[in-house]
């Protein structure tokens, strides 16, 4: 009786034994069942997107430098600092501007003075000149009645003419003085214009960006000393792969992220799309900007994730991207029907960012098509259909 | 001197040499000997004078140089094995019983002595129904389907000689059956042995040197360098209790 | 008739069954050494399939992109795809590098891919969870193997990668998880420093002064720009059209285009003769030995396993039960412990297996040879265990 049982117990043991390697041969084996998910197809409007990173900058960018090499004086701001229309900037070494003022200045006294000298002289011999007009002019009339000698008249007459040409003599100087002194003058305009010029200011409001040379430093004609901003027109460039961008277009709305504040998203809208693509990296460039600039202005050169909406499209057949399958050299899904997958080819539309894909031909909404696999499918695999394949060994 | 109405096993002459040539060995020299159905005869011998070889020999185990061997009424040696399957003979018509009871550690009591019925053809519920009987017959019958380690040394010995007498063998050969046992286990083994041999009709070898059953044997077989000497034993009677009684022979 | 076999089993179940895991643990260990070596070859076929191309094209000379490294232009794809017989093109690179994950970090192949429609070759080709990648940057697809799970956050060089899509038996050649990422992103990852780097090559560009010129204003900020651009690709992947022979319009591309073009045969001799050789060949060496030792210890066992039942075998001839019997009951036994024992080894493989860092692949077609090895080696011992026992004269059962 004992032996019974030993044998019935033994026995038992074999056959689950024997069972579990059953299963094991058909869970592993070519015959085993291929673990996959599936999805039915959905008829739904999806919202394509476009997605680019950009660099935040600005749209007008001030070089400011000096128009001829010299060495740098003085610089009055730091970067960061908001500066106004006409604010001085940067100031250049005048090196012997001020001398060479200070001598022009001494020369245009020196000349006003000539020109004073040159005025007094002048109306010295006028006086002398008429005086002596006069004067042969009566000599003149008095030798019509013979009171004077015809020598005394002659010799008033030649006074006359003494006198006049003295005079002519000190006009004469009293213009050329007076026209060196306009040259003296404008000759110091000019040197105030220089000095003018040294002064570096900020041609519009904005912050300054960069301050690139110090004071002593030698820069050289179209070398900036300093860079501003124009904090009112800052943008966003952003860089779309060319492949993924159709539909791009100014006034769409774009969702903004900064490299820096991950997690807030500012509102913006595509201000233009760049006429010049990147043909290298083949990219298109747009410009967006933040519908409200932030209260804490990023800096230039800071990257940004940027999301463009387009407009939804109406609803068509939709699947998950992962659905998509190459068999036989087309792209397609494998249709779960009876139990058993076939193979189908499609044809995809558009797609939004969450991998959901448009069919435009190949299947309609219902049915049923594999979605994830743990292995490559065929048409000869059998499928289990899983909720989930997490967790499931292959 | 011997009962011989019916021949159970005689040897004539039986050599048997070992090697050749120099190192040659002659361990019988020329035996004879003679048991009558239902005897018990004794074999005894020094370790040396050839009682091994010879039982081997009887046991158609090994093979005689010369000589004749005769069962029932058939020759079964003569110079020659005149048998051919002497597998079959062993399994058939010779029964053993060893020193220790070598009982087939995997199967219980009864399919140890049913095995060879069921070896020589037998149905298996003919077998088991024969191995009953017979361990009934040698009161060992309520251990039939225990497992040979759970039995003592002596129902061990018991089960055994059952298998030795499974296929009513007309010759048993017992080599030292008593040996491991005391002496009230002895006689008993050796009253069964004369019991079953009456029963069955069988001849039985058993070589000893046991003190204590000598006295049992009627006729005793001595060897000594490969030659046997018949005498008369005291063939003194077993009793109820075990003990051996004063012998009843007239004087 | 009593059948021995089975009642010996039954009598000592035991030492039956312990023997039977012993033996199973053994072929368990061998078949999976077996499915070690299989996976390793499968590792590099799987890197070729799941390409999705017929033909690699790499720089010139090179043995690249998998068993060494190259480097051409990312602009090569415009003139391949219009070369005859070409259906699509991708540009790829591949890298094996450190992917960091919060403080850990796994050894994965980053592979650039354009991340236009599934389906072009280099892509995945099919997914277990999520989806593919839709973004230009900073989304990346991984392989299970990594241990990555949807939404990880993963850092490969300088950049934060969220792993979006999740796929299984994408691996290197040397079994390393495979990364997908955008192409640009994985360019500057290959081709562009570590900051620290970019700054000295800044501070260096700077100081050069045939590179920084007083006079020409930024002429210093395009040096530096031009440095770092990404122009490089390490494969253009390449899919032909139907019934287009490869190799000829890889000897064309070969021809005008001075680069090196491999059909998949050729790939295949490249990873399984160059690249996996020494390894293969390795494990390949191990697992013979291995073999040769379980084939002994087996039949070791089995013949001890039968000497211990000599005086059994010695009392059943004495009795009379015929060599036939006596080797039935051997060869029963044996047999039954040699498919015990690759029971216990099949399901034991089987289940460990997937515990492995490298894919471990059990073939059906290695169990059957394995189990007919198993049933020969047990039947081979025995075998001649028996000829040891049927020698034993049955006389030595009788004292001497």
């Amino acid at each position: 009786m004992k032996r019974l049982w030993k044998t019935i117990a033994l026995l038992l043991g074999l056959l689950v034994l024997t069972a579990l390697f059953f299963y094991v041969m058909m869970r592993s084996g070519p015959l085993a069942p291929v673990p996959v998910t599936a999805a039915d197809v959905e008829e739904r409007a999806i919202s394509p997107a476009l997605y680019g990173i950009g660099v935040v900058e600005s749209g007008a960018v001030f070089r400011i430098g000096p128009t001829s090499p010299g060495r740098v004086k003085d610089v009055f701001v730091q970067v960061g600092d908001r500066v106004e229309a006409g604010q001085k900037i940067a100031v250049m070494d005048p090196v012997d501007l001020d001398q060479r003022t200070a001598a022009q200045s001494a020369s245009i006294s020196r000349l006003e003075a000539v020109v004073r000298a040159a005025g007094a002289r002048t109306s010295e011999t006028a006086a002398k000149k008429k005086y002596a007009e006069a004067q042969s002019k009566r000599y003149d009339n008095l030798l019509k009645s013979g009171a004077v000698s015809v020598d005394s008249a002659e010799a008033k007459r030649q006074e006359r003419q003494v006198t006049a040409s003295a005079w002519a003599s000190s006009n004469a100087d009293l213009q050329a003085a007076g026209a060196e002194l306009e040259r003296a003058r404008a000759d110091l305009d000019a040197l105030f214009s220089q000095k003018k010029n040294l002064d570096l200011v900020a041609p519009a409001p904005g912050l300054v960006s960069s301050r690139a040379a110090e004071p002593g430093t030698t820069v050289v004609a179209g070398q900036s000393v300093a860079e501003v901003i124009d904090i009112r027109d800052l943008r966003i460039s952003v860089r779309f792969d060319q492949a993924m961008a159709s539909g791009l277009r100014a006034g769409l709305p774009a969702a903004i992220v900064l490299r820096s504040r991950n997690g807030q998203v500012f509102s913006g809208t595509i201000l233009r799309v760049e006429p010049l693509a990147d043909a290298v990296t083949e990219e298109l460039v747009a410009k967006a900007v933040f519908d409200a600039l932030p209260e804490v202005i990023p800096p230039l050169g800071e990257l940004a994730e940027v999301t463009v909406t387009l407009p939804g499209l109406p609803a068509s057949p939709v699947i998950p991207d992962a659905a998509l399958q190459r068999w036989n050299g087309s792209l397609g899904v494998w249709v779960i029907e009876n139990g058993s997958i076939l193979f189908r080819p499609v044809k995809t539309g558009r797609r939004d960012l969450e991998g959901r894909v448009q069919v435009r031909e190949g299947l309609k909404p219902g049915e049923r098509v594999v979605v994830y696999s743990v292995k490559a499918l065929t048409p000869k695999s059998r499928v289990k259909i899983y909720a989930t394949l997490e967790g499931i060994r292959q | 001197m011997a009962d011989q109405q019916k021949p159970g096993i005689t040897i004539e002459g039986l050599r048997k040499r070992y090697g050749s040539g120099e190192t040659a060995v002659d361990a019988l020299k020329g035996v004879d000997m003679a048991v009558s159905p239902g005897e018990v005869v004794g074999l005894i011998g020094p370790s040396g004078s050839g009682k091994s070889t010879l039982l081997k020999c009887l046991g158609a185990v090994i093979e005689p140089t010369s000589g004749r061997m005769t069962l029932g009424d058939e020759a079964i040696y003569d110079g020659k094995w005149k048998i051919k399957d002497l597998r079959a003979l062993r399994r058939d018509r010779i029964g053993f019983i060893f020193q220790a009871p070598y009982l087939i550690p995997f199967l219980d009591v009864t399919d140890n002595v049913a095995l060879i019925p069921m070896l020589a053809g037998s149905s298996d519920g003919d077998s088991r129904k024969r191995a009953m009987e017979l361990l009934k017959a040698l009161d060992v019958a309520h251990r039939a389907s225990a497992m040979p380690s759970q039995l003592s040394g002596g129902e061990q010995q018991r089960v055994a000689i059952a298998r030795a007498l499974a296929n009513r063998p007309p010759v048993i050969l017992a080599d030292e059956p008593t040996a491991p046992l005391d002496s009230e286990r002895a006689l008993s083994v050796i009253t069964i042995l004369n019991a079953m041999a009456k029963q069955y009709e069988t001849a039985i070898i058993v070589v000893t040197h046991d003190e204590k059953i000598i006295p049992t044997f009627r006729r005793i077989y001595h060897i000594r360098d490969g030659r046997t000497e018949e005498t008369a034993g005291e063939g003194r009677a077993v009793d109820k209790k075990q003990n051996i009684q004063q012998e009843e022979e007239t004087a | 008739m009593i059948s021995l076999a089975g009642r010996d089993i039954l009598h000592g179940w035991g030492k039956f069954t312990l023997t039977g895991l012993g033996l199973g643990l053994l072929i368990g260990v061998t078949l999976t050494m077996g499915g070690v070596y299989r996976g390793m070859v499968d590792d590099a076929m799987v890197l070729l399939d799941n390409s999705g191309a017929d033909l690699w094209v790499v720089q010139q000379e090179t043995l690249g992109p998998y068993a060494e490294s190259s480097s051409i232009y990312d602009d090569t794809w415009r003139s391949v795809a219009g070369m005859p017989g070409v259906e699509a093109v991708s540009s790829v690179t591949y890298l094996t590098t450190q992917v960091r994950r919060g403080t850990e970090d796994v050894r994965a192949m980053v592979v650039g891919v354009d991340p236009g429609m599934p389906g072009a070759p280099g892509q995945p080709g099919y997914l277990s969870s999520g989806r593919h990648i839709t973004r230009s940057h900073y989304e990346a697809v991984a392989d299970a193997a990594s241990g990555f799970r949807l939404g990880d956050e993963i850092r490969v060089r300088r950049n934060t990668y969220t792993v979006v899509g999740i796929t299984r038996r994408m691996v290197s050649s040397g079994g390393d998880p495979m990364v997908f990422i955008p192409l640009k992103d994985a360019q500057e990852a290959q081709f562009l420093k570590d900051n620290d780097s970019i700054l000295q090559q800044r501070h260096r560009t700077a100081s050069n002064p045939s590179l920084n010129r007083p006079g020409v204003p930024g002429l210093l900020e395009s040096v530096i720009a031009s440095q770092s651009s990404n122009l490089f690709v390490n494969a253009v992947l390449v899919r032909l059209l139907p019934g287009v022979d490869p190799e000829e319009t890889a000897e064309h591309i070969r021809r005008w285009m001075r680069l090196e073009v491999y059909t998949r045969e050729q790939m295949e001799d490249i990873l399984l003769g160059k690249l996996i050789a020494t390894s293969s060949r390795q494990i390949g060496m191990f697992l013979v030995i291995l073999i040769i030792v379980s084939a002994a210890i087996v039949a070791f066992i089995i013949y001890t396993l039968t000497l211990g039942k000599i005086r059994e075998i010695a009392v059943l001839k004495l009795i009379g039960t015929k060599n036939r019997t006596i080797v039935s009951m051997i060869l029963q036994q044996a047999v039954g412990l040699g498919i015990l024992g690759f029971m216990i080894g099949k399901i034991s493989a089987t289940f460990w297996a997937p515990f492995f860092p490298k894919f471990v692949l059990l073939q059906a077609r290695d169990a059957v040879t394995g189990f007919a090895a198993v049933i020969v080696m047990c039947v081979l011992a025995s075998i001649l265990a028996i000829r040891a026992a049927l020698k034993v004269d049955p006389a030595e059962a009788i004292g001497g």
